[in-house]
């Protein structure tokens, strides 16, 4: 980071290796979609270099772009909720191209984007549920049912096989 | 668990790694080192929750039963007057044709402001940016140059921005801008598709375009400054900013993105069975209206697309539509349907009323069909 910030292309690079694929990855078992999920990540990213000199170079890079990265994803499905795809003409139809055929991700699915943000903060960035609480806002009370909740829905089809 | 879920594929991860790295890249270049803030942590962690963008809420309901009223004849409306006597609505239109560039009068009078290829309004309508062959010219509503210049490649593409200071346009495969009295002409990006560029109304300056690779970018043309870059699936075949500049069209073949000033998704469309021929944004609100080809019937559809409400068709036409644009006041819609050789005038609220006009091509000396360059205040 304090390569990066005193201008240094390497690290800048450095930064977006070690760091682009949990994000995208985060976004994607969120989000569901590989497009909305590389523009959430690409936009974390850049959000970053925006504010690099703001930086505080005492604080861990991660937790800081996860939490822009999963709260986007959340609002971005929430915002995909609320519309329905339309058929713009009387005879063409429109849509969208969407592809959910992982068995872990279909379960992923069934949770609400919520759930699924404590989930992958957890279990695929190995957050602990204090620090969840204090990157989503959230009592950790909360992180923790969200968590039990995730988990038990998600049982039948993951934990079988782990 | 975490197997599990680093396992699952990514459609196209590699890729997108790659091109995320070229933008990172790209937004680092513009980055000036500065002393690092002396900040307490509880700033800081303000400032990350601030750095939160949110997304655009856009809620369109489902599609309801079409709306259609199909002015189908043979090729053609049978009610079209054989002259264009007068505008349906105020303002002048701006039109190509193979004799040239001309204004339309509300009253129907037309004037031929000189042999051009293209053209566009200024933004209060008082001149025309017009190019043709290798020159690029200001005009005045009579005709009159009022400066002009030339360059290597061919000129087209002339986009004047939003407050009058600049002029953007394509000289060969280069983009370029020029000051609005014609001075300080200079490169913008070499290598760029052919694409019209387009300014975002209401910024500093700020123009998009498409790069020779089909991404998007807008950059501040006074300090080269990049301000958003998006790479998306499909190239770019169009783009129209909405009349607040808060929302960018990029049209593909098949395919609708609604983009944020930001270039963040707002809305991805796959149009099945149809290409996009034309678009245009409401001069005011988020609608706007699409021209869609269907080949397997040979007709083309045009429709106004509210973000937050229902599609709804108002003209479907045997052939091609080629062009749509919106009266000033937005309550007719120009559409310019070239097998039918006519234009139809198509209400876009209350009752459904139609104004066809037929022979346009030989009403502007011309054998190919006049182009629609905009309908000004």
């Amino acid at each position: 980071m304090r390569g990066a910030q005193a201008g240094h292309a390497s690290d800048v690079e450095a930064l977006f290796r070690a760091y682009w694929r949990p994000a995208l990855r985060a976004a994607f078992l969120v989000v569901h979609d590989a497009a909305a999920a590389e523009d959430i990540a690409q936009e974390a990213f850049l959000a970053a270099i925006r504010r690099l000199h703001l930086f505080d170079r005492r604080r861990p890079f991660g937790p800081w772009l996860h939490r822009i990265v999963v709260n986007r994803a959340i609002d971005w499905t929430r915002t995909r909720q609320l519309r329905a795809e339309t058929a713009l003409v009387d005879t063409g139809v429109w849509a969208d191209e969407r592809d959910v055929s992982d068995e872990t991700l279909a379960a992923l699915a069934r949770l609400t984007p919520e759930h699924r943000a404590v989930i992958v903060l957890r279990h695929l960035l190995g957050y602990s549920p204090g620090e969840i609480a204090e990157l989503l806002d959230l009592p950790r009370g909360t992180v923790n049912s969200r968590l039990r909740r995730g988990l038990d829905t998600l049982k039948e089809t993951v934990l079988r096989e782990t | 668990m975490r197997r599990r879920l680093e396992q699952i594929e990514i459609p196209g991860e590699r890729d997108a790694s790659e091109r995320a790295w070229r933008v990172v890249r790209s937004a680092f270049a513009e980055y000036e080192p500065r002393p690092p803030a002396r900040r307490s942590i509880g700033l800081a962690a303000g400032t990350a929750a601030a750095a939160v963008v949110a997304l655009v809420v856009v809620a369109v309901s489902p599609a309801g039963p079409a709306l259609v009223r199909t002015v189908r004849n043979a090729v053609g409306s049978e009610h079209a007057e054989r002259a264009l006597v007068a505008l349906p609505s105020s303002g002048r239109l701006l039109v190509d044709s193979g004799a040239g560039s001309w204004i339309v009068n509300a009253d129907g009078s037309k004037r031929l402001l000189g042999r051009y290829a293209s053209s566009s309004w200024s933004p209060h309508g008082l001149f025309e940016i017009v190019a043709h062959g290798h020159e690029l010219a200001a005009v005045d509503p009579k005709g009159s140059v009022r400066w002009s210049i030339e360059r290597e490649g061919a000129v087209r593409d002339p986009r004047w921005s939003p407050d009058g200071y600049r002029v953007a346009y394509q000289a060969g495969s280069s983009l370029r801008v020029v000051a609005g009295d014609g001075t300080g002409d200079r490169l913008l990006a070499a290598n760029v598709a052919a694409v019209s560029p387009e300014w975002q109304p209401g910024s500093a300056h700020a123009l998009a375009y498409v790069t020779r690779t089909g991404a998007v970018r807008i950059v501040n043309t006074d300090t080269g400054a990049s301000v958003a870059y998006w790479r998306g699936r499909n190239r770019p075949l169009r783009l129209v900013w909405s009349a607040d500049g808060k929302l960018l069209l990029s049209l593909g073949h098949r395919t609708i993105d609604v983009r944020t000033s930001g270039l963040a998704r707002v809305e991805s469309l796959l149009l099945r069975d149809t290409t996009i021929v034309a678009a245009a944004w409401a001069p005011q609100g988020d609608r706007y209206a699409l021209i869609g080809y269907q080949p397997a019937h040979d007709r083309s559809i045009a429709v106004i697309r509210p973000l937050h409400g229902a599609p709804r068709n108002v003209f479907v036409g045997t052939g091609r539509i080629d062009g749509v644009n919106w009266s000033p006041n937005a309550r007719w819609l120009l559409l310019a349907w070239r097998t039918a050789d006519q234009w139809v005038f198509a209400r876009t609220s209350g009752a459904r009323r139609i104004h066809a006009v037929a022979s346009i091509s030989s009403q502007f000396h011309s054998r190919a069909f006049p182009r629609l360059a905009g309908w000004c205040c």
